[in-house]
């Protein structure tokens, strides 16, 4: 049975699918009220952004002598809004649909998603890290703020403040969530833990000394792992991160994991000034689902321009589809980007953890698993 | 054994893990931060049970693990364990309850069951998608009433309670689903 009819034998179900509508309205008054633009961006595109792992969406579009061009579904704002950025239109969000391909089988993918994202000029990933805090906890006064949604919520606290109204995070109460038989702490500030320190405590080794590929390489053997011929730096640091970093995060409170290795800056991290061999990056997890990607943007033309060939070289090593790149964009930098930092923030995956669902599926209406099942 | 990689990765599928024999309960694409791909996949062990997390770069090798599948007759219930027997071989085998699951609520005495064995030992069974038993004890069906869809309680002959439709009379066989539990239809006999 598929999840429309499935909300007709059981309307009640359909409470748990609103969710989503109050959270984007709540994003939206969120910026609204930080005087942010709302930045509606094209899903379809002649170009994207060089990355290297990413699978991506292919169409035609036609003019009306059919003359064929190639085109492409969207796999992020970015280049859109740091165009903008460019302009002049300062801070900026947009909420929109992201397109990315071949992540199936998976209960946090849903081959398109929502993605919010947003650029706060001025600023760097320390302030935007504030920001997602005062974020998540407005959407979540906005959902549980009657005094019966919280109790009934919160189960587990003694909360319940006594003015219903109030919109802002009130410092007597904590923020208490309920998910998938955790409970989680919301109340800022989140745990904030280095790359490096986050390396030490669970993975018992110095990310420092690790920093090529070969003293890599000699710790993932010696911890037992397989290393494949080729395989980068990126592919065995992940190994360990996600064996023994990751499902050691804190389960009662959000996570926000920062300051990168320079081989993870991906596209537009900026480095840090006091250590080039880390940049200013940070991931936020919460309830071991990892919920957005920050960093403070590099706004140096060259080193942009190496990066984006480095990608595509590297694109073209792992024989991904092969695109047109948006060259745009670099000529877009060499007039200013205002020094800024953005963040993408998995939307579905919020509504996961306010709905307390385990499955990015049970979010949506339509999930893409259900549509084409059964279909080869 | 033979070599297999992420991409062949199936639910219920014997792969050896850490040296031992573990089975796929469920795995799920990860790529973390833009980064390259990875499998995370939960791996039950045959030996203890015990269930934990791996989470394997996609396209990494694995080893499958060489499953025998051997027909073999059901003979009788001990305590938490069953008693089958190769047809062939006249080799007894004793399987744990947890191996079987709740596919021994289904189990019925003198049929032929396939089994996986891995070396000595039976590690599951290959259960038909539906088994058809005889109801045993059943409430009469309540005249007038017509609701669609109302079901009742039946005991089958090996001893499972399951519900089925209305017009279900003792000495019916029906077909049950033994995955879900469930009643699928009423064969005629």
């Amino acid at each position: 049975m598929n999840t429309w009819q499935k909300l007709k034998q059981q309307p009640k179900l359909f409470k748990r699918y609103f969710v989503r509508e109050q959270i984007f309205a709540a994003i939206r008054e969120f910026f609204a009220k930080k005087q942010t633009h709302e930045v509606e961006v094209p899903l379809l595109a002649p170009s994207l952004p060089a990355e290297s792992y990413l699978e991506v969406f292919e169409t035609t579009l036609l003019d009306r002598h059919r003359h064929p061009k190639r085109a492409f579904l969207t796999t992020s704002p970015e280049m859109f809004l740091k165009k903008l950025l460019v302009a002049g239109i300062g801070s900026c969000f947009s909420l929109t649909k992201s397109f990315r391909n071949t992540e199936g089988e998976s209960n946090t993918h849903n081959p398109e998603f929502t993605i919010l994202e947003w650029y706060e000029v001025g600023k760097d990933y320390k302030d935007v890290m504030k920001t997602t805090e005062e974020l998540v906890c407005y959407i979540y006064d906005k959902l549980f703020s009657s005094s019966v949604a919280r109790s009934d919520h919160n189960r587990h606290t003694e909360l319940v403040s006594a003015s219903k109204k109030s919109s802002h995070i009130r410092s007597n109460s904590k923020l208490i969530l309920n998910y998938q038989n955790q409970v989680i702490d919301l109340t800022p500030p989140w745990e904030r833990i280095s790359m490096t320190e986050a390396f030490a405590k669970y993975a018992r080794i110095d990310l420092e000394k690790l920093l090529d590929l070969k003293s890599l390489q000699t710790v993932v053997r010696k911890k037992g792992y397989q290393v494949g011929e080729g395989e980068t730096w990126e592919e065995l640091f992940h190994q360990i991160y996600l064996n023994e970093v990751v499902p050691q995060f804190s389960k009662n409170r959000p996570t926000i994991i920062f300051d990168y290795p320079v081989q993870l800056a991906a596209l537009a991290a900026k480095p840090k000034a006091s250590d080039p061999r880390f940049v200013e990056r940070f991931e936020v997890y919460i309830g071991g689902i990892e919920l957005a990607d920050c960093c403070t943007e590099l706004t140096q033309v060259d080193e942009q321009q190496k990066r984006f060939q480095k990608e595509l070289t590297l694109r073209k090593k792992l024989g991904k589809k092969d695109y047109p790149v948006d060259w745009e964009f670099i000529e877009a930098l060499k007039l200013g980007l205002p020094s800024c930092a953005g963040i993408a923030l998995g939307v579905d995956r919020l509504v996961m953890l306010m709905t307390n669902v385990s499955r990015i599926q049970d979010t949506l209406f339509f999930p893409s698993e259900e549509m084409w099942q059964g279909l080869s | 054994m033979s070599k297999i990689t992420t991409a062949d990765f199936q639910k219920g599928m014997f792969i050896e893990f850490k040296s031992e024999p573990h089975q796929i309960v469920e795995f799920q694409h990860v790529n973390p931060g833009k980064g390259s791909a990875f499998v995370r996949t939960k791996v039950k062990s045959l030996k203890t049970g015990h269930v934990q997390e791996f989470t394997y770069k996609s396209g990494e090798s694995a080893e499958q693990l060489d499953i025998n599948t051997r027909e073999m007759q059901y003979l009788y219930k001990e305590v938490e364990k069953y008693v089958f027997m190769d047809n062939e071989s006249y080799e007894q085998f004793t399987v744990l309850a947890q191996v079987l699951g709740h596919y021994a609520d289904f189990l019925k005495e003198n049929e032929i069951y396939q089994l996986l064995v891995y070396g000595e030992d039976v590690i599951g069974v290959r259960f038909p998608k539906k088994v058809r038993l005889k109801v045993i004890e059943t409430e009469d069906a309540v005249k007038g009433n017509t609701v669609s869809g109302a079901t009742k309680e039946a005991k089958l002959e090996t001893g499972v309670m399951i519900q089925v439709p209305l017009f279900i009379k003792v000495g019916d066989v029906v077909g049950v689903d033994p995955e879900l539990a469930e009643y699928v239809d009423r064969v005629n006999q």
